[in-house]
C-alpha cells in the first residue's frame, strides 16, 4: 500500500513538472512571436537606432529565438529567470516582493469563504426550503451572475464614494510605518475589506451552493434517520457525522477555486490598486517585460498545480479509501 | 454553536475596524504627493520615467539649476552645485567653480572627481544610463564613451573645465544632469551598476534623503538640513504615494489623504471645485496632440527606400482638408474643458519668443473641407458615401494608443468628422510600445499620439528630412526649405535671428501641414490649500518644491 | 398568481409592438429592398456597390421581421417551445436575440450619432431635449429608380451624423429665428429651416436612459451592444465547442497517445488562469473583434473537452458502439451518430453555462481595456467608459451593469432549468 502511494506521489510530481516545462515553453514562444519591441523603452529617441541594437544585444534579444530559448532554459533549470527589464532586477526577487501578498490575500479570503459559506449553508439547511434557504438561493444565483469588476465598482461606489466608510484602494495608510503594531494591523485589515468581500462573494456562492446540496443529501440519508431515531442530538449529528460527510467532495472543489481565485484576484488587485501578483502580472504584460511574464506565470502555476495536489492530498488523508483513485 | 461565535467574530472585528477613526495629516508639516506608479530606482542614471525624475531632482543636485522665465518664454541657468561658470571665448571649454558646502548624505563631503565620474558613468556603454549616446560634444570613443582624460581638466577640488570637441555647438542643458556619488559606484563593475543595492540605499546630496520605501505603497522624503537649499520654515516631508487607480487618487486628496494630485482629467473639475480647501492650477504647453499622416508611401520605401507620396496624404491640399474637416475645438470644449489650446504648429505657445501667433487656425469647416478634397479629386462617384479618386477609396485604419481616455475621445470624434467628409475610418486601438514600434518602423497609414515637447525647444528632431538622421520623423515628412533653415538653427546663436528663423519654419510648417495639430493639453495639477508657494511651470510641477511652505 | 401566457404569445406581443412603432420605417425598408432587387435587374454593377454593412442589416433585419414569424407558424408543430410558459430567463433571452436580429428596427439612431455634444452630453436618464430642424437639400422627389434607391438608403440607413437638426437649449422666434446653444445664440435663416405653418419645425428628443459623454443614446448603445456580447458569447461558444468535442472524441476514442497528449494540453491551460493568458495574448497580438472571439474560445473549451471524454470513454465500452464500429463506421459518423446524442445532454448545459462566463470574460476584458474598443458599443466597453464618469453619470454604468447581470442570470437559470427538464439525473449535481 505504502508503496503504491510513493509511486501515484512521485508520478503526480513528474507529470506537474511536465506541465510546468510545458507552460513556460508555450509562453517564451508566444511572448517572442508577438509584434512589439521592448528595446524602444530604453533607447532615448533623439540617439541613433544602431544604440537600438546594442541594446538588444544586452538583453540577449539578438540571436536567434532557438538560443535565447536554450539559454533561458537552463538558467531557468538553475533557478535564475532572468533579469526584469522593468524593475532592472532579478525576476525572483521582484516575485518575492508580491507574492506574499498574494498569498495572504487569497488565503485570508479562503477562510473567509469558508466560515462564512459553511455558516449559511448549515443555516440555511435547517429549514430547507424555507424563506431563508430559498432567498440565499436566489441571492447566489444573482451574485453568481455579478462579474468581479462590476462587483468591485459597485461596492468602491457605495462604501467608499457615497458613504465614505472604507478607503478605495492602497494597502496602508500612507503614515502607517508611525503606527503600533497592533494600529498597523488595523490599517490593513481596513484597507483589505472591501477588496475580500469582492473577491470572496462569487467563491462563497459557488461554496455554498455545494455544501448546501451536500448537507441535503447527507441529511437525507438513512443513516442520518437512524441516528436521529437512536436520540443523538441534532447537534452530535451536524458535527460527527453531517459535517464531515459533506465536507469530502468540497475539498475537490476547493482545490479547482483556489486556482481561479488566482485569475479574480488579478482584477481585484487591479480595482483596489493593491500590491499583488495580479498587478504584477498585468502590468509585466502590457510593458512587455518578457522574463517577469513568464516567471510570474510560472509562480503562478505552480501554484495552482500544488493546491489541487494538496486538495487530493488532504482529501486522501480524510477517505483512505479513495486515496488511489484520487492521485490518478 | 462554534459557528455562531465565528460570526461573532467576524461582525466584531467588523464593527472595531469601521469604527476607527482616521486622523488626517492636516497639522503636520509634511505634505503627501500622489504618484500613480511605483519608481522602479533611486538612481538618477536610470530614470527613464517622469516620476522617477521628480523623485530623484529632489535626492541628487546638478551643475546648474534652470528656472522658468515667463516673459521671455525660455529658460534661465542658476546655481546649484556651480556657484559659477564660464564659457571660454570660443564656445570650445566651460569652468564651473564648485560649492565648497555640499556633503553626501553618508558624510563624504562632495568634490570635482564626482562631477567627473559622473560624465564617465552617464556615457558609458556598459551602464545603458538614460543619456548614453548623448554626448555628441564630447571627446568620445567610438562606442560614445566620453574620454575623461581629453575632456576634463580638474583644476582644483572645486573647479573643474570641461573641454568640448572642435566644431561642436553645446549648450548648457546638454550637459546638465545629476551628479552620482563616486565614493559609492567606483567600486561597482559597471555592467552591475543597474542592478545595484546601492540603488536603493541612495547617497544623496539634495535638498531631500530617502527616509523610507514601502514599495508600491509609499517613498517618504525628509529634509536634508544639512543642505543649503534647506528652509526651516518649508516642508519637512516629502511622501509620495503610490496609487495607481486614479479614482482613489481623487478620492484620497477630497479626503485630505494626499495633497497632491497631478494629471487630472478635466471631467473631474465641477467635483474638485466644490471642495473649498483644493486649489486648481495647471501646467500649460508641455504635450500635444496631432494626427499623423503618413506623407510618404511606406510599403515601398521599407522594401527599397524610394520616396513617394502617400495614396491619400501624400498632398499638402489633402492634408489641409483633413485639418479643415476635423472638429478640435469640439473637443477641446467638451473633454479638455478649456484646459488646453488649440495648435496650430509645433511650437509650444509657451516659447513666447519664438511662436508665430499671426498664422491663421483651421477652423473647423466641412464644406471648405470637401472642396479642397474634390480639387484634389476626391469625389463620392458611386453615392456610396465613400469618397474615391479612380479605384480608390478614401478609407483607412487610424491607430492609437490603448488606455488613453483623451485620445479615445478624440479618435471617437475624428472618426464620425471624417465619415462626414465622406472618409472611412476604422480606430484601431493597440498597446502604446507596439505603437510607437510601428511609428519606428514607418508601418501605418494614420495614427493619433501625443508628444511631450522637450525644453529648450527643439524642432529638428521631428521635423528635418533626413529620415536616418531624425528618428522622431515618423510620418516622413520633407521639405528643402524647412531643412535648410533647421540647418541654420543649429548653427545660429544669436536669439534675435533665432526667432525669425523660426518664425519662417513655422510658415512653412503650417502651410505643408504634414500633421493635423490638434490641441495643446494642460497638465491640471489639483492640490490642498495649505501647501503654499507653490509655483507651477513648464519644467515641472513639483519643480522646486523645497520651497513650498504648509500653512498651519 | 398563475401566468397563461406563453412564449408565442410573448412573441406576437413584441412583433405587434414593433410593427406600430416602427410603421413607417417599416415601410420604407420594403420599398428600398424593392427599388434595390429593381437596381439589381437593370445596373448589376452599382447595385453591388451599394452594398454595405449598414444596408445589408436593415434590408436582413426587414426581411427577416416577415420571415420568422411566418417560418414559425408554417413549422409551429416542430416548434414545441413556442407553446411553453414564459418564464423570466425566457423573456429576457428572448428580447436580446430580437435587438440581436433586428436591432436597426428596434432602434431609430445609429449607436455612434452624437451632435452637439455641449448640449446632450451627460444626460440623466428620461431627460429630453428640443431639436430644430432645417431643411434637407436632398429633400426632392425622385424620379430614376436610382435616384429614389438614394432617397430610401438615406431615409432607412442610419447615419452616425445629421447635418440637418441642430439641438438646443432655448429658441427666440419672434422675428429674427436664434437659437441658443451653451449660452451662445445662433441666428437661422428662415429660408434654410423646416417650417410648420409659419413657425419653424421643433422636436423633442428624449433620452430614456440616458447620454453618454460624448451625447449618444444609451439606451440605442445598449441594444447595439447586445448584437457584440451575443456576437462574441455565440462565436467562442461555436469555436470552444468545435475544439472541445474534436479533442474530447479523439482523446476518448484513440486512448494511449493521443489521451496523453491532449490532456497534458488540456491541464497545462487549467493550472494557469485563464484570463492571465487571455489578457496576454490580446495585449501582444492585438485585440479586435474576431480576435477576441477566437481567444475566448480557444481559452474556453477545457471544461468541454473533460466532459466528451469521459463520456466517450463509457461509451466506447457499450455493445451499440462496439457493433456499430464494427459495421465500418468511420470516425466521423461514429461522432455523429453514436457518440453526439448520448452527450448532446451535458454538452448544451455545459455550453449554455460557457456562453455566460465569455460574456463575462469580454466585458472584464473591456474593464482591462483590452476589449473592443470604440469600434462597437459593447457592454464591456460602455462599463469601462462609465466608471470614468463614474461620479458625474451614474447611469452609464448602471444600465450596461444591469443588463450584463441579467444576462448571465437568465443565461444560468435558462441552463439550469434545461439539465433538470432534460435529464432528471442531474438534478442532484
Amino acid at each position: 500500500m505504502r508503496s503504491t502511494i510513493a509511486r501515484l506521489l512521485i508520478k503526480r510530481i513528474f507529470s506537474s513538472i511536465i506541465i510546468l516545462f510545458l507552460i513556460i515553453t508555450f509562453l517564451f514562444f508566444l511572448v517572442r512571436i508577438s509584434p512589439g519591441d521592448p528595446v524602444q523603452k530604453f533607447v532615448n529617441p533623439t540617439l541613433s537606432p544602431k544604440l537600438a541594437e546594442q541594446v538588444r544585444e544586452s538583453l540577449n534579444l539578438d540571436k536567434p529565438i532557438h538560443m535565447q530559448y536554450i539559454g533561458f532554459l537552463t538558467s531557468a533549470i538553475s533557478g535564475d529567470l532572468g533579469v526584469s527589464y522593468n524593475f532592472r532586477r532579478d525576476v525572483s526577487s521582484v516575485i518575492l516582493e508580491y507574492l506574499p501578498f498574494t498569498l495572504l490575500f487569497t488565503s485570508v479570503s479562503f477562510i473567509f469563504q469558508m466560515i462564512v459559506s459553511f455558516w449559511l449553508s448549515i443555516k440555511s439547511v435547517k429549514k430547507i426550503n424555507g424563506l431563508f434557504d430559498r432567498a440565499l438561493s436566489n441571492i447566489t444565483l444573482l451574485i453568481y451572475a455579478t462579474p468581479v469588476f462590476v462587483t468591485g465598482v459597485f461596492l468602491v461606489f457605495i462604501f467608499s464614494e457615497l458613504l465614505n466608510i472604507f478607503p478605495s484602494s492602497g494597502l496602508s495608510s500612507y503614515d502607517s510605518a508611525d503606527f503600533s503594531f497592533w494600529a498597523r494591523l488595523t490599517d490593513y485589515i481596513y484597507h483589505l475589506i472591501l477588496p475580500i468581500i469582492t473577491l470572496s462573494l462569487i467563491e462563497i456562492a459557488i461554496f455554498y451552493k455545494y455544501l448546501r446540496d451536500n448537507l441535503e443529501d447527507v441529511y437525507n440519508k438513512l443513516f442520518v434517520l437512524n441516528l436521529r431515531a437512536s436520540g443523538v442530538s441534532e447537534k452530535d449529528i451536524l458535527l460527527k457525522h453531517v459535517i464531515p460527510n459533506a465536507i469530502n467532495p468540497l475539498i475537490t472543489i476547493a482545490g479547482i477555486e483556489l486556482g481561479i481565485m488566482l485569475g479574480g484576484t488579478l482584477i481585484v488587485e487591479v480595482v483596489f490598486g493593491l500590491p499583488g501578483m495580479g498587478r504584477l502580472i498585468i502590468e509585466a504584460i502590457f510593458t512587455r517585460d518578457y522574463p517577469l511574464v513568464i516567471g510570474c506565470s510560472l509562480v503562478v502555476s505552480f501554484l495552482i498545480i500544488f493546491s489541487n495536489f494538496l486538495a487530493d492530498i488532504i482529501k486522501a488523508f480524510l477517505d483512505k479509501r479513495l486515496l488511489t483513485g484520487s492521485l490518478n | 454553536m462554534i459557528i455562531k461565535k465565528y460570526s461573532l467574530i467576524i461582525i466584531a472585528l467588523l464593527l472595531v475596524v469601521g469604527g476607527c477613526e482616521k486622523e488626517s495629516p492636516v497639522h503636520s508639516n509634511r505634505v503627501v504627493v500622489a504618484l500613480s506608479a511605483d519608481i522602479t530606482s533611486f538612481n538618477p542614471l536610470f530614470s527613464f520615467s517622469v516620476d522617477e525624475g521628480v523623485v530623484s531632482e529632489l535626492l541628487y543636485l546638478s551643475l546648474v539649476d534652470f528656472t522658468w522665465d515667463e516673459e521671455k518664454g525660455n529658460i534661465k541657468p542658476g546655481p546649484m552645485l556651480a556657484k559659477k561658470w564660464e564659457w571660454s571665448k570660443d564656445s570650445s571649454s566651460i569652468t564651473f567653480d564648485l560649492r565648497d558646502d555640499v556633503y553626501w548624505s553618508d558624510g563624504r563631503k562632495f568634490y570635482a572627481e564626482d562631477v567627473v565620474f559622473s560624465f564617465d558613468v552617464y556615457s558609458d556603454p556598459g551602464v545603458q544610463s538614460r543619456l548614453y549616446g548623448g554626448f555628441t560634444d564630447f571627446y568620445t570613443d567610438d562606442e560614445n564613451h566620453v574620454n575623461v582624460n581629453k575632456t576634463f581638466e580638474v583644476i582644483d577640488s572645486f573647479k573643474v573645465r570641461i573641454n568640448f570637441k572642435p566644431n561642436s555647438t553645446p549648450t548648457l542643458p546638454e550637459i546638465i544632469f545629476h551628479i552620482i556619488p563616486k565614493h559609492v559606484f567606483e567600486n561597482v563593475e559597471r555592467k552591475s551598476i543597474e542592478a545595484s543595492e546601492e540603488n536603493f540605499k541612495p547617497v544623496t546630496n539634495g535638498p531631500f534623503k530617502l527616509a523610507g520605501w514601502d514599495k508600491n505603497q509609499t517613498i517618504r522624503l525628509k529634509v536634508n538640513d544639512q543642505s543649503f537649499l534647506h528652509n526651516p520654515n518649508g516642508v519637512s516631508e516629502i511622501i509620495f504615494k503610490v496609487v495607481p487607480d486614479y479614482n482613489s487618487r481623487l478620492t484620497q486628496l477630497k479626503k485630505g489623504e494626499v495633497d497632491f494630485v497631478e494629471l487630472v482629467k478635466t471631467e473631474d473639475i465641477p467635483g474638485l471645485k466644490q471642495v473649498d480647501y483644493l486649489n486648481i492650477s495647471s501646467q500649460k504647453g508641455r504635450e500635444y496632440d496631432y494626427l499623423a499622416w503618413n506623407n510618404i508611401d511606406y510599403e515601398l520605401y521599407n522594401t527599397n527606400g524610394k520616396i513617394k507620396p502617400h495614396k491619400f496624404f501624400g498632398s499638402p491640399v489633402v492634408r489641409r482638408a483633413l485639418s479643415y474637416g476635423i472638429n478640435r475645438r469640439e473637443i477641446l470644449d467638451e473633454y479638455l474643458a478649456g484646459y488646453g489650446q488649440l495648435a496650430i504648429g509645433p511650437v509650444s505657445p509657451i516659447f513666447k519668443g519664438v511662436i508665430d501667433s499671426g498664422l491663421e487656425q483651421y477652423e473647423y469647416n466641412p464644406e471648405k473641407s470637401k472642396q479642397l478634397l474634390e480639387s484634389e479629386g476626391w469625389k463620392d462617384i458611386d453615392n456610396d458615401g465613400i469618397l474615391e479618386k479612380g479605384n480608390t477609396e478614401f478609407r483607412f485604419k487610424l491607430f492609437i494608443p490603448s488606455g488613453n481616455p483623451r485620445r479615445n475621445y478624440a479618435a471617437t470624434i475624428v472618426k464620425n468628422n471624417l465619415k462626414q467628409l465622406g472618409i472611412d475610418v476604422t480606430i484601431e486601438s493597440v498597446e502604446m510600445g507596439v505603437l510607437i514600434d510601428n511609428m519606428y518602423k514607418k508601418a501605418m497609414d494614420a495614427w493619433m499620439i501625443g508628444l511631450y515637447i522637450a525644453i529648450p525647444i527643439d524642432l529638428k528632431i521631428a521635423w528635418y528630412s533626413d529620415l536616418e538622421k531624425t528618428p522622431y520623423n515618423f510620418v516622413s515628412y520633407k521639405n528643402a526649405e524647412a531643412d535648410k533653415i533647421l540647418d541654420e538653427i543649429s548653427e545660429e546663436t544669436y536669439q534675435g535671428k533665432l526667432d525669425s528663423l523660426y518664425r519662417q519654419l513655422q510658415e512653412i510648417i503650417h502651410r505643408d501641414e504634414p500633421v493635423t495639430f490638434l490641441y495643446w493639453v494642460d497638465n491640471i495639477v489639483v492640490y490642498n490649500k495649505r501647501i503654499e508657494n507653490i509655483n507651477i511651470n513648464p519644467l515641472g510641477t513639483i519643480h522646486h518644491c523645497w520651497n513650498w511652505t504648509v500653512r498651519k | 398568481m398563475k401566468n397563461r401566457f406563453k412564449i408565442w404569445q410573448f412573441l406576437l406581443l413584441i412583433w405587434i409592438i414593433t410593427l406600430l412603432i416602427r410603421f413607417e420605417l417599416l415601410i420604407n425598408t420594403y420599398d428600398l429592398i424593392f427599388s434595390w432587387l429593381i437596381l439589381l435587374i437593370s445596373d448589376l454593377d452599382t447595385a453591388l456597390s451599394q452594398i454595405s454593412f449598414d444596408l445589408l442589416d436593415s434590408m436582413i433585419a426587414g426581411i427577416l421581421f416577415i420571415v420568422i414569424p411566418l417560418l414559425s407558424i408554417i413549422y409551429r408543430k416542430k416548434l414545441g417551445f413556442l407553446y411553453g410558459k414564459v418564464f423570466p430567463a425566457a423573456i429576457f433571452l428572448i428580447l436580446l436575440i430580437t435587438c440581436f436580429l433586428f436591432a436597426p428596427l428596434i432602434s431609430n439612431k445609429n449607436p455612434d450619432f452624437y451632435k452637439n455634444i455641449g448640449i446632450t452630453k451627460l444626460l440623466p436618464p428620461l431627460s429630453s431635449v428640443q431639436v430644430l430642424h432645417f431643411k434637407n437639400d436632398q429633400n426632392f422627389q425622385p424620379s430614376e429608380s436610382f435616384e429614389k434607391f438614394l432617397f430610401l438608403k438615406d431615409k432607412v440607413v442610419k447615419k452616425s451624423f445629421d447635418e440637418s437638426i441642430q439641438y438646443l437649449d432655448s429658441i427666440s422666434t419672434g422675428g429674427k429665428i436664434i437659437y441658443y446653444q451653451n449660452g451662445i445664440g445662433k441666428e437661422a435663416n428662415r429660408e434654410s429651416l423646416l417650417l410648420r405653418v409659419k413657425d419653424p419645425f421643433i422636436t423633442k428628443q428624449m433620452f430614456i436612459l440616458g447620454s453618454d459623454q460624448f451625447g449618444r443614446d444609451v439606451l440605442t448603445r445598449l441594444i447595439y451592444g447586445a448584437r457584440i456580447s451575443l456576437m462574441v458569447g455565440f462565436g467562442s461558444v461555436i469555436i470552444s465547442l468545435i475544439i472541445g468535442l474534436t479533442f474530447g472524441f479523439l482523446a476518448g476514442y484513440g486512448g494511449g497517445l493521443p489521451d496523453a497528449v491532449f490532456s497534458r494540453f488540456t491541464d497545462m491551460l487549467l493550472s494557469f488562469p485563464i484570463i492571465f493568458l487571455v489578457v496576454l495574448i490580446l495585449a501582444l497580438f492585438g485585440n479586435s473583434l474576431l480576435s477576441v472571439i477566437v481567444v475566448l474560445g480557444f481559452s474556453s473549451w477545457m471544461s468541454l473537452f473533460k466532459v466528451v471524454k469521459t463520456e466517450v470513454l463509457s461509451i466506447k465500452e457499450k455493445n451499440y458502439f462496439v457493433s456499430s464500429k464494427l459495421l465500418g463506421l468511420s470516425k466521423k459518423q461514429l461522432l455523429f451518430n453514436e457518440v453526439l446524442p448520448v452527450i448532446i445532454v451535458p454538452i448544451i448545459v455545459n455550453v449554455i453555462f460557457q456562453f455566460g462566463n465569455v460574456i463575462i470574460a469580454e466585458s472584464a476584458l473591456s474593464y482591462l481595456g483590452l476589449g473592443l474598443g470604440n469600434n462597437y458599443p459593447s457592454w464591456g466597453s460602455m462599463i469601462q467608459s462609465g466608471q470614468e464618469y463614474l461620479s458625474l453619470a451614474w447611469w452609464m454604468i448602471f444600465s450596461p451593469g444591469i443588463t450584463l447581470i441579467f444576462t448571465l442570470l437568465s443565461a444560468n437559470s435558462f441552463g439550469i432549468s434545461l439539465s433538470r427538464k432534460l435529464n432528471p439525473r442531474l438534478q442532484n449535481d
